[in-house]
């Protein structure tokens, strides 16, 4: 995951670094857009064009049938039914364009909340440092210890839950990259926050479940950690007009890729 | 159940987790179609099921049970345009319509009389309304119009929007454009539509524009091309003579290669309306030839290549035409590659609309030809769709016309057969123009002596009107057999006219001329189309299309000279009675039948604007190409050379249609208009008034003693009409 992850981090940071975070729009059309057009010629290349074709012509053709024979009830259910079978082989026909795209698409999204969806934290702010234990690692809640650096103050806890919750309120004094220490037993992990400065790729997570691919912004923590997870919220980042935060920007680009394919797919010939 | 289904599926979608999103727009791409689709079609059946209820309670509250008093439950009419008696009769004889023929022996085969004048869009203009032409209005392709004399087409008034937005170089329209059937009355299935009784009515001549009526219809002849003719091919040529195209006839374009040796041209599309000027549209297109010299690629704008082949016809290739502000003209057209060595020269039929993307309506509902065309693929839509016109011009030779034809009537089978399969109940009527125009093209081959084989092949295609008949027969046999022995079934084969030979032109213009009636302008001896040279303050009678001549009447053509009255009486029996006496020199006999006056021969309100006469000519005879056009030429007869060589546009008692059945008949001489008056009855319903057919099938409590095949010694006419020639294998045997 770490290998992974470092390598499509370092590649989307060249990617991303022409215009930088201060234009966030700028990437979060253009990207999406490209996203949409390398889908089409994919899906193009990989998809059954002709299957495709025959099978949406044939849930047409149904459609249309419940259409123009509708005085005929049992002919309308008839055609519903047929329409529906070739929608589920539309969709089969999907299967394979599905399973080569979804891993680049899914590193994009990633990669463009990773970048966009946070802003820093601001001095003053009061935040939670949530950690979670690994069940399995045997390790107890109150063997769990934190070292703050300076310009980050514990304003409460910690707080420890029978079901391995550590949870501490940090407050941001000042402004700038701070490292946390966190540890439980021989065993001690960091966890990076983002106060103040500019807009910057902001840390918000570390994993060592799969949930690490989704935030590129730290290392994973190893397989074998007492930490299952370590969170300090950040807030979202207002990139208006366009949607913020990670589902803003998971639909967002969701929706303009597929529009961009949608609306692309003549010039690429290609049938969606 | 399945709306709940299509409900949970897009709850499961609208509230996924922002990670399951992630999927990508790989999957979006499908799955929010997919969606789309499922909704669509869920959304629109539970509509229809809800509605049902209603629906039913609304038809039982207003028409009651439509088949209460019903002696048939369905009805499919199959019409083979042009279908002769005599030619049919010959082939059952010689067992080669094994269909036709257990059709007839189990219930009934004689001629059917037919309309006046014996030609496609009058006797269905008669077929589809019960009435005769005084009353639909239908007496030709063509008519005059009176204030100028120019000729229009009969059947439908097209004109352009006339509220238009002028921004700059476009004129955008804010109505749609004028586009009107002017053929009269009410079609019989529009009828049964009132009373709930559904109708497929598939290529049925003169039903464009569609009329709305609860049922289906998809329109047939006198649809337009693409560029609103009745159907002009293009042919690409490197052939050509002092720098004009070799042949003539349609779009011509010379072609030339380039020095890699790869064609460039434009495809000719219809007017752009949307600009001002309305330039033509085109469409660039690259011909590049194979190495071999036996295939060459196609590549035109905004479609997929195509391969042709040498000699072959490609499948639909279809042509968009961009009309600017993104607005797309789509047309279906197929190619044929003719020759490569020593030139190129590459067909293109006329730019049919496209069906899956209509620029006018063609059908009804307007996604009736979507749902054919999606579901049976592209099909010709063209009125006239088999291009007789380049085979009379020798662009494409018979193998070509022939294969076409019959391309098309395998689009149309389809049609019939997708048809029968969504009734049950009600009325499936399809006509096929294959037989009409194979026996104009190829009449010839059943006369070695007819003037068209002059310069011409004469025996390749010897039996491509009997291969079109067996064709027919063969499809009957599927169709029969998928009717089974349906009791409530009523299977109707019938035609709109027969056939007669086609020798000799005769120019009534120039008769007319002879005679005194027609004067042309000081000096002038002949006159080119459209009366030309005509002088029209000294001129009483006039001849224009194929059977009608009109008389100069003061009031109602603008130069009008003939007196109402004694004066136009005393005009009409004199020209009546001289045509009747005319006689062909070059045979000694006489041309014309009988020649009827369309007033006193009818009492519809639409006599008034009819020809005042109608020339009933002999089988053998009829007007000249030039005649019909408005031109006045040097000589009253000629032999007529061209390809096109059968036709039906003499007296109807010559060529009677076909009238077969699986019930016997009550009705000895049964007649076309008696058609949907017996379809009305047999499905229990009253035939309007004006409708002065007959129920052709029996009544409870009455005999149908009019049954089996017609005795071969009544078919005087049709095939075996004097001047006409039936080939028999081993020897030829000329009647009249």
């Amino acid at each position: 995951m770490d290998l992974f992850n470092a390598l499509t981090s370092a590649v989307f940071d060249v990617l991303l670094a022409p215009f930088g975070y201060r234009l966030a729009w700028f990437d979060l059309v253009l990207w999406p857009v490209l996203a949409g057009i390398g889908a089409l010629l994919v899906y193009k290349k990989v998809s059954n064009q002709a299957g495709i074709a025959a099978a949406k012509q044939r849930i047409m053709v149904h459609i249309l049938a419940v259409v123009i024979y509708r005085d005929d009830i049992l002919g309308v259910l008839r055609s519903t039914a047929r329409a529906l079978g070739w929608n589920v082989r539309y969709l089969a026909h999907n299967v394979v364009p599905l399973l080569v795209m979804i891993v680049p698409m899914t590193v994009l999204m990633v990669q463009l909340v990773a970048h966009f969806a946070y802003r820093p934290l601001e001095k003053g702010d009061v935040r939670l440092l949530e950690v979670a234990l690994d069940p399995e690692s045997g390790v107890s809640p109150k063997a769990v210890q934190l070292q703050v650096p300076q310009g980050v103050a514990v304003d409460a806890g910690p707080v420890r839950t029978p079901d391995g919750q550590v949870v501490w309120r940090l407050k941001m004094q000042d402004e700038g990259d701070f490292t946390l220490r966190l540890t439980a037993g021989d065993e001690a992990q960091n966890k990076a926050l983002a106060v103040g400065g500019g807009p910057r790729k902001v840390p918000v997570l570390r994993s060592k479940t799969w949930e690490a691919l989704l935030y590129p912004g730290e290392a994973a923590l190893p397989r074998k950690s007492a930490f299952e997870s370590i969170r300090v919220a950040a807030d979202e980042r207002d990139v208006s007009p366009l949607p913020g935060g990670e589902g803003g920007i998971v639909l967002w680009f969701f929706g303009t890729s597929l529009v961009a394919g949608f609306l692309l797919r003549n010039r690429f010939g290609v049938t969606l | 159940m399945l709306a709940v289904a299509g409900l949970a599926g897009l709850s499961a979608v609208a509230w996924s987790p922002p990670a399951m999103a992630y999927i990508g727009p790989g999957a979006g791409f499908a799955f929010a179609g997919s969606l789309l689709l499922i909704v669509a079609a869920v959304g629109l059946a539970v509509l229809i099921i809800l509605a049902w209820p209603f629906t039913v309670a609304w038809r039982l509250i207003r028409v009651g049970n439509p088949f209460k008093h019903a002696t048939a439950k369905r009805v499919v009419i199959v019409g083979l345009d042009g279908m002769d008696p005599g030619i049919a009769t010959r082939l059952m004889q010689e067992g080669r319509l094994p269909n036709l023929q257990g059709l007839a022996g189990r219930g009934v085969f004689r001629p059917l009389d037919t309309s006046n004048p014996s030609m496609s869009p009058v006797a269905w203009s008669t077929f589809s309304t019960g009435v005769d032409p005084s009353l639909h209005g239908i007496y030709d392709f063509l008519t005059r119009d009176p204030c100028t004399y120019a000729p229009v087409l009969s059947s439908t008034d097209i004109g352009e929007a006339k509220k238009v937005l002028n921004i700059g170089k476009y004129l955008i329209p804010l109505e749609k454009p004028r586009i009107k059937l002017l053929r009269k009355g009410t079609p019989f299935w529009k009828l049964l539509g009132d009373r709930h009784i559904h109708s497929t009515i598939q290529r049925v001549p003169i039903t464009f524009p569609p009329e709305p009526f609860r049922g289906l219809l998809l329109s047939g002849m006198c649809v337009p091309d693409l560029r609103g003719s009745q159907g002009t091919f293009s042919f690409f040529s490197t052939a050509q003579q002092d720098g004009q195209a070799a042949f003539t006839g349609g779009e011509q374009t010379v072609l030339r290669r380039n020095k890699e040796g790869t064609i460039r041209s434009r495809i000719v599309g219809p007017d752009n309306g949307m600009v001002k000027g309305s330039p033509r549209m085109t469409l660039p297109f690259s011909l590049h030839v194979a190495s071999d010299r036996r295939t060459a690629r196609l590549e035109v704008e905004g479609s997929p290549p195509v391969t042709l082949e040498l000699e072959r016809y490609s499948e639909w290739v279809t042509l968009s035409f961009d009309a600017g502000l993104g607005i797309q003209v789509k047309g279906i057209a197929r190619f044929y590659l003719v020759s490569l060595e020593p030139e190129v020269s590459l067909y293109m039929t006329p730019i049919h609309i496209d069906p899956e993307n209509p620029a006018m309506p063609i059908s009804h509902p307007a996604v009736y030809s979507v749902y054919l065309a999606k579901l049976l693929g592209p099909f010709a839509t063209l009125g006239l769709a088999e291009d007789t016109w380049a085979l009379n011009e020798r662009v494409i030779d018979e193998k070509a016309f022939f294969e076409q034809a019959m391309l098309i009537c395998e689009e149309r089978e389809r049609m019939l057969f997708e048809a029968l399969d969504h009734t049950s109940k009600g009325l499936v009527t399809t006509v096929f123009d294959t037989t009409d125009r194979v026996q104009h093209m190829f009449y010839r081959y059943l006369d070695p002596t007819h003037p068209a084989n002059r310069d011409k092949e004469a025996t390749a295609y010897a039996d491509a009107i009997f291969r079109v008949y067996q064709h027919m027969d063969a499809m009957l046999g599927k169709l029969l057999a998928k009717v089974g022995d349906d009791p409530d079934t009523v299977v109707i084969v019938m035609s709109d006219h027969g056939f007669t030979n086609f020798r000799r032109g005769v120019n009534l213009n120039a008769w007319l001329r002879d005679e005194g009636y027609l004067v042309l302008k000081d000096g002038a001896h002949t006159s080119g189309d459209w009366f030309g040279q005509v002088d029209w303050s000294r001129t009483r009678a006039f001849s224009l299309g194929l059977t009608g001549m009109f008389i100069n009447r003061k009031g109602r053509e603008k130069s009008g000279i003939v007196e109402e009255g004694d004066e136009y009486v005393g005009l009409i029996a004199e020209i009546m009675r001289k045509l009747e006496a005319l006689v062909d020199p070059a045979t000694g006999q006489r041309c014309v039948r009988k020649v009827r006056s369309a007033i006193a021969s009818a009492d519809g309100p639409y006599r008034f604007d009819a020809p005042d006469l109608l020339v009933g000519y002999e089988g053998g005879y009829r007007n000249s190409w030039e005649c019909a056009t408005g031109a006045v030429t040097e000589e009253v007869f000629s032999d007529n050379t061209k390809s096109w060589s059968g036709d039906h546009c003499v007296d109807p008692e010559v060529v009677p249609g076909v009238f077969f059945s699986n019930r016997a008949i009550a009705v000895d001489a049964p007649h076309i208009a008696d058609i949907p008056v017996s379809v009305l009855r047999l499905f229990g319903q009253k035939p309007l008034h004006q409708m002065k057919g007959r129920m052709l099938f029996a009544t409870p409590g009455q005999p149908a003693e009019v049954r089996g095949p017609v005795e071969p010694e009544r078919i005087l006419q049709s095939g075996a009409a004097p001047g006409a020639r039936v080939h028999l294998p081993g020897k030829d045997v000329a009647h009249g």
